[in-house]
């Protein structure tokens, strides 16, 4: 078995320490770091996503995982900095304003980066103008939005309205949250709907390269 | 109380929303009225009017006790909402009645002074209340699972130490309720699901969801047995048929499931003493999509499927029916449409 593939199903696994070793090995071996992230924490990220959408693994799996991902990138992401190399993509997220649940947004966030997006997470209980003011700081080409309550729900519409009214039509918003319906997203002029966030990733990929 | 009062009700075809938040709402000043245990009271009576209930729903608002118990460390209220321990409190704070609690259980004296309602109290589950005082509840169970303790992981020990006051909060709570005159008592534990718990992990072993979520339960049951208080237990979180047989095993008066559950399968699982109540999708009434005539046909279909099992059933929402900004009318007419429903 090569490391690379070790290392994919370390995180898979959601075996941290492991997958730090492997990272460091890989590093020694002279890899470059991008292709650390392409060809081992990609492939083990997307292999646990595919599982969870196919309900095979659940969401505390994807978060171990996850966290296995996230301690390797922060191993990586200083050498991707020095060597000038920056995600394709960007995506700003956040939970939108009045609602602080924070459980499905960090999923997509941490799918996201598995995914070698750079992300902008602006937390819960985000004002439409926060969203805003990072799509525009940032230059991100996405915007997901995320709402648990159907209370909150207005403030999903209230936020795509926003990032129109400023003149960013051609940033894409992806909505998601467990009153959002693909219906909604229509009505509210969103690109697009996930109703989870493995397919979150192939959604964005998508709409993404549309940009 | 005496049980056969909810099979009774299950009897005689009670239908009901958990609905003080839209009659609440109907006031302008809502937000003074929930700090007016008396107006709050008479909104909670009102409701029970409105929908041709005896059980007087409190409003469901799951961030009392956090608000409590962080208050009670001396957090700053502008903080309380967002705030989440960095590492386990050493000391168990004392219970304080904040601004919130105290109206609540004034409107609980209110209701329990009007005859022929049953005032009924209302508070957050221990574990549930754990996962909103940590940033990352899910983890740390997860690897209590895998079989790590508190000693080998900081996280775990937080988590461990966050249900441990948060019960000691809730047992106070509820002690207050009770005293206030509740006859019984909705536990909302909308956290213990399958986002929380890895049903992986659950087929090896049920014990961390039996430490974390069934033993906290246990305790709360045996203040509301000492105090001859009817256990009422919500869940709408994604179920396990094995976490539904944990929580039929509260022998609770009445339990409320989400409407990821097939209630009339859940039949198979709950004792017959135990009234099932829900479980329309409630929380898609919003939507213009989910008509009055679909919401007629779920109605029908489940009230037909709940008879056939012959398990005591009382028809209602999945959870609170949140009013919404500019969507009430959609909302209520949702709700009539299963209230008013001839079959």
């Amino acid at each position: 078995m090569s490391t690379f593939v070790e290392l994919s199903r370390a995180v898979e696994g959601g075996k941290r320490n492991d997958a730090k070793l492997l990272t460091q090995a890989l590093l020694e071996q002279g890899i470059k770091p991008l292709e650390v992230v392409e060809q081992g924490l990609v492939p083990g990220m997307s292999a646990i996503g595919e599982k969870f959408k196919n309900n095979e693994v659940f969401v505390p799996e994807m978060l171990i995982a996850a966290r296995a991902m996230k301690e390797c990138m922060a191993i990586l992401e200083p050498l991707l900095a020095d060597a000038g190399i920056k995600p394709k993509y960007t995506a700003v997220i956040g939970t939108v304003q009045g609602d602080l649940h924070d459980i499905g947004k960090n999923l997509v966030a941490m799918m996201l980066k598995g995914a070698n997006f750079g992300i902008v997470d602006l937390g819960t209980n985000v004002a439409p103008e926060k969203f805003v003011a990072a799509v525009q700081e940032h230059g991100a080409q996405l915007v997901c939005l995320s709402a648990l309550l159907t209370t909150t729900m207005p403030a999903m519409r209230t936020t795509v309205q926003a990032v129109r009214d400023a003149g960013l039509a051609s940033v894409k918003i992806l909505v998601g949250g467990a009153p959002v319906t693909q219906d909604f997203c229509n009505e509210i002029g969103a690109d697009g709907y996930s109703q989870d966030a493995a397919s979150a990733v192939n959604l964005a990929l998508r709409l993404a390269e549309t940009y | 109380m005496d049980r056969k009062y909810y099979l009774d009700l299950a009897e005689a075809g009670l239908r009901m929303p958990i609905g003080t938040h839209l009659v609440l709402h109907e006031h302008a000043d809502h937000e003074a009225v929930i700090l007016d245990g008396e107006r709050l009271g008479g909104v909670v009576a009102d409701t029970a009017d409105r929908f041709n209930t005896p059980l007087a729903v409190p409003l469901m608002d799951l961030k009392l006790e956090k608000e409590a118990l962080l208050h009670a460390m001396g957090i700053p209220d502008a903080d309380i909402e967002s705030y989440h321990f960095d590492e386990a409190p050493s000391a168990t704070p004392s219970f304080v009645l904040t601004p919130r609690i105290r109206a609540t259980c004034d409107a609980i004296s209110h209701v329990a002074k009007k005859p022929g309602l049953v005032p009924m109290g209302m508070g957050i589950g221990p574990f549930s209340l754990m996962t909103k005082l940590v940033s990352d509840p899910i983890t740390p169970v997860f690897l209590a699972g895998t079989g790590l303790t508190a000693e080998d992981e900081p996280e775990i020990a937080l988590i461990e130490r966050a249900i441990e006051i948060g019960t000691q909060i809730i047992l106070d709570y509820f002690t207050a309720q009770i005293d206030a005159g509740a006859k019984a008592l909705i536990v909302c534990e909308p956290a213990a699901n399958l986002v929380y718990f890895s049903p992986n992990q659950l087929d090896n072993s049920f014990e961390i969801f039996d430490r974390y979520v069934t033993g906290p339960m246990r305790r709360v049951k045996a203040l509301l047995d000492s105090r001859g208080v009817d256990l009422v237990f919500h869940d709408c979180g994604e179920l396990t048929n094995s976490m539904v047989g944990r929580f039929a095993s509260l022998d609770a008066a009445m339990i409320s499931f989400g409407c990821s559950r097939q209630l009339w399968e859940d039949a198979a699982l709950v004792p017959k003493s135990t009234v099932l109540y829900g479980n329309l999708p409630t929380k898609n009434f919003i939507s213009s999509q989910m008509t009055v005539a679909e919401v007629e046909r779920l109605s029908k279909n489940l009230l037909e499927k709940m008879r056939s099992t012959g398990h005591p059933f009382i028809l209602g929402s999945e959870c609170d029916v949140l009013s919404v900004p500019g969507s009430e009318r959609e909302i209520l007419s949702k709700v009539d449409a299963f209230m008013n429903l001839s079959i």
